[in-house]
């Protein structure tokens, strides 16, 4: 029989997941290990292997198609072998038609679901139902009554390449006449636009108002590009990493009182003793002092390291250090678990191979959650200072600028100095403003004292 | 220090334009030139070739009289009073040019410009003049040359020297097979000169379709004129009656050789420096899509700004400059612009090539019709050749166009006008081309984008 290809289930957190991409397509031979799938999650993108050998039969979710974890999206096994209509997938059961009603449809699309699922078996039709709410919210929950229009009415809209939806009909129940089309083209103006015909085909088909449109042309005709430039300026759904980005930064800083506490400290001892050590072949970034201060400073300042809900307060055992890492469509913040448990270069270690893994999207989802404090590093980008937004279910995060040559005043002379910024951001319902203060002043303190340093490696 | 609104340097297909069209709009205006009015298109380029060739056409069609039933005895040309006719052309319409800016009021002076500053001109002709200028329009133009590598003799010419000949040599070889070989080296082969041409590319007029390019050749062919392609001419060595060399194994000999491998902008001695503009690393002034240089007062137009080659390209954008200046407008140089090659057969190109498209990865639907499947073309004699369009196949966009064949440079307009007005494939098709005309094959190739055309078997695929 006919094995079947499930949804991985990767990580607690993680209940629905979109396929971006098929490397197979039916009717490939599949080996065992073979990436079949690439899929996204809402916070990475991962490569799923088949666990059969065989001959790719169905596949059941297409690209750009979100399903819950556990559906299944494919069948694996001999050629010309039997599919099973509905097959006994016991894992699938239960969870998407929970999935499919938690989804955030429109009214009508909770109240047809039931309705599919009797008509076509249960897991099978569940992907097709979860996956319509991502790309039809404008439409649809913008006029949720029918559009009533005659036949010479709708006729003249297409032809015109307007949108009937802006017409108000005075028929009955408002429908749409000819003569309603008519009085609108006129009173919009767009009887006296200048359109070049190819213009007005590019925007019939990639569904343009041509209202929308203004032209570049001569006198204001209507061209090509001023179509092209319509079309780029449509709103388009954000990849699920953009949206997860930011409903969480929304909901942070929506909901924590942040407050800032930002000190200047002076890394030229530290960057000398770094350069000693690397003489001796000891390569430790700059990065990995400062994570490591971090952590020291978080064991001394436990609040900075708790979390609160407003009613409560968290205190956290461990420090489990997230570090954010930015990728060339977004970001993702992987975590060094019990950090206070490592030494320095194993913390440097654990840090180059969670990095490794988010820049190339191997990283799992257990990785980039759980997080107790973050550090944002934006040393390479050449930045004089900056905030940054709390992850939810933190007590802060650490703004980290580049470090830059300044003049400074030392032992009463004017001194050009390697200097750092950093700048917590820290929950006010928690962290009150001196014990912020301590707190980067912590990090200052050890950043600045080489001894601390020598004992330690 | 006399102070002008406009100073504008060149008075070639660029810059007498520019000068004229500000003068109408009320201007004071002047116009340097150092040669002749008119420039390079007028003097040694577009139209004494025209004329050249336009003799050349009517010798081999009057050779070929006996086809039309005309008796003709011996047919012969007087190479001298050809050359004669093409300098009668050419002065009356440079005095024409001349006459047009003094009618219009403006100033022109005889001599070489050079920038003092951005508002300071210094014109050396007879005397040392300066001049001052609130704007600056550069006009300079370019120079055909014969390359270093290429030895100095009296038997080695570029085009402005060959123009000026007043005897045809027995043989020549062409050096450069783009658009100025290929057109002299088919007006000497229609001359009975025996020719060479030598092109180091893979073939002739790579800017073309390769269809379009084997109708030319293998008419060059058939005119006798030999094509050497994918190998560059090595050894060379000429005496005061031969040039000699070698392209790939094959030994070449001539009496004469032209050398047209391209032209490069007039521009070192225009001081452009004092006005702080500098010259990109082939010698061209940059300039942007309103050709604004630099110096926010100075422009530059024509061949010196890197832009093609072509005479109406600078005629527009140098009116546009001047619209720009005038009327405080800020429109963008126009980017169609189309090409005619004067070629036996001429060619006329507007737009996007198929190679293009390829190159740029962009889908297109291509219709094309033969001159041979048209009723005027058959009564005319004239078969070779055919129109082509290039559409977008989404939205039956025209975006672009060829046309090769008899009267192909007149053809083309047509189609420039359809593709810059964005004109879809139907459009044409559906416009009413009078009967029998040459033009009906535009309209018979947008049929035939669509595979509906009535004049020719459209093969269905199953």
């Amino acid at each position: 029989m006919a094995q079947i290809v499930l949804m991985p289930k990767l990580g607690q957190t993680v209940e629905e997941s979109t396929i971006v991409k098929w490397h197979k397509a039916v009717g490939d031979s599949v080996k065992k290990g073979d990436v079949l799938f690439e899929i996204e999650t809402d916070k990475a993108v991962l490569e799923c292997e088949s666990f059969y050998d065989g001959t790719l039969l169905k596949i059941l979710v297409a690209e750009e198609e979100t399903v819950p974890v556990q559906s299944v999206v494919a069948y694996i096994g001999e050629p010309g072998e039997k599919i099973p209509d509905a097959p006994a997938a016991p894992a699938a059961k239960p969870e998407p038609k929970k999935k499919a009603a938690a989804a955030p449809a429109p009214v009508e699309q909770k109240k047809s679901a039931p309705a599919v699922e009797v008509a076509k078996p249960a897991p099978v039709a569940a992907p097709a139902v979860s996956s319509v709410p991502s790309r039809s919210d404008s439409a649809t929950a913008k006029k949720p009554g029918r559009l009533f229009i005659s036949p010479r009415a709708k006729a003249l809209v297409k032809n015109k390449v307007v949108k009937a939806e802006n017409i108000s009909g005075s028929g009955p129940n408002g429908r749409i006449v000819e003569k309603d089309v008519l009085a609108y083209l006129e009173q919009t103006g767009y009887n006296d636009l200048r359109i070049a015909p190819a213009a007005k085909r590019l925007a019939a088909d990639k569904d343009i108002d041509i209202l929308d449109v203004t032209g570049t042309g001569d006198n204001g005709r209507i061209m090509v590009r001023d179509v092209e430039t319509t079309i780029a300026e449509q709103p388009q759904t954000m990849s699920k990493m953009r949206q997860i980005i930011a409903s969480r930064l929304a909901q942070s800083f929506g909901h924590i009182p942040h407050f800032y506490v930002t000190t200047s400290i002076d890394m030229t001892d530290l960057l000398e003793y770094r350069k000693e050590l690397k003489a001796k072949d000891m390569n430790l970034s700059v990065t990995t002092f400062i994570l490591e201060a971090v952590v020291m400073s978080l064991e001394e300042s436990p609040i900075v390291n708790s979390s609160t809900d407003g009613v409560s307060v968290r205190w956290h055992s461990n420090v489990d250090l997230g570090v954010a890492v930015s990728l060339e469509n977004g970001l993702v913040v992987p975590v060094v678990k019990k950090a206070q448990t490592l030494t320095i270069e194993e913390l440097q270690t654990q840090m180059k191979d969670l990095s490794e893994k988010a820049r190339t999207g191997r990283l799992m989802p257990d990785q980039m959650s759980g997080s107790t404090f973050t550090v944002s590093n934006m040393g390479m980008f050449d930045v004089e200072n900056f905030s940054a937004i709390i992850n939810p279910g933190e007590g802060g995060i650490l703004a980290v600028s580049s470090t830059l040559q300044q003049p400074v005043v030392k032992d009463g002379e004017i001194k050009i100095r390697s200097m750092m910024k950093i700048t917590l951001s820290a929950d006010h319902r928690t962290v009150d403003g001196a014990k912020g203060a301590e707190f980067v002043k912590a990090i200052k303190s050890k950043l600045e004292d080489v001894e601390l340093w020598k004992s330690l490696i | 220090m006399e102070k002008f609104d406009i100073v504008v340097i060149g008075a070639g297909p660029g810059g007498y334009p520019a000068a004229i069209h500000a003068a109408q709009l009320g201007k004071k205006v002047a116009i340097v030139e150092k040669e002749k009015f008119g420039g390079t298109c007028l003097n040694w380029g577009c139209i004494p070739t025209k004329a050249l060739i336009a003799t050349a056409e009517k010798f081999a069609e009057i050779s070929h009289a006996a086809e039309y039933g005309i008796k003709v005895d011996k047919v012969s040309f007087d190479y001298a009073k050809v050359v004669s006719r093409k300098d009668e052309v050419v002065a009356k319409l440079n005095s024409g040019v001349g006459a047009l800016l003094k009618g219009n009021g403006v100033t022109a002076y005889s001599g070489t410009a050079s920038l003092i500053s951005r508002n300071v001109v210094e014109i050396s002709g007879k005397e040392k003049v300066k001049i001052e200028a609130d704007k600056i329009i550069l006009a300079t133009g370019s120079e055909s040359f014969i390359p270093g590598f290429i030895p100095k003799s009296p038997s080695i010419i570029e085009s402005k020297a060959f123009l000026a000949m007043t005897k045809l040599p027995k043989s020549m070889i062409v050096l450069g097979g783009g658009v100025i070989g290929c057109e002299l080296a088919c007006m000497a082969a229609m001359f009975g000169v025996e020719v060479t041409v030598v092109e180091m590319l893979e073939d002739i007029l790579m800017i073309l379709d390769k269809d379009v390019r084997s109708a030319i050749r293998s008419n060059m062919e058939k005119m006798e004129i030999k094509v050497l392609t994918g190998a560059a001419m090595t050894d060379i060595s000429a005496t005061t009656k031969t040039v000699k060399g070698k392209v790939g194994e094959t030994e070449v000999k001539a009496e004469k050789m032209l050398v047209s491998i391209g032209r490069r902008p007039y521009t070192t001695g225009v001081k452009l420096e004092n006005a702080g503009i500098e010259l990109d690393e082939l010698g061209y002034v940059p300039v942007d899509e309103f050709c604004r240089t630099k110096a926010s007062n100075i422009f530059c137009v024509g061949d010196a700004n890197g832009g093609p080659q072509l005479a109406h390209a600078a005629t527009a954008q140098a009116v546009r400059v001047v619209d720009n200046i005038c009327k405080k407008e800020r429109k963008a140089m126009e980017v169609l612009i189309p090409a005619c090659i004067f070629t036996a057969p001429e060619v006329g190109v507007v737009g996007l090539t198929e190679q293009d498209a390829k190159e740029q990865g962009i889908n297109v639907k291509v219709g094309k019709f033969s001159c041979a499947g048209l009723g005027k073309a058959m009564a005319s004699g004239e078969t070779e050749g055919f129109v082509k369009w290039i559409s977008d196949p989404d939205t039956d966009q025209l975006l672009g166009a060829v046309a090769v064949g008899a009267h192909a440079t007149d053809l083309i307009a047509e189609a420039a006008v359809a593709i810059r007005n964005e004109l879809t494939v139907d459009e044409i098709g559906n416009t009413v081309h009078a009967h029998p005309t040459f033009a009906e094959s535009w309209m018979e190739a947008a049929h035939s984008v669509h595979n509906l055309c009535v004049h020719s078997v459209v093969r269905r695929k199953r």
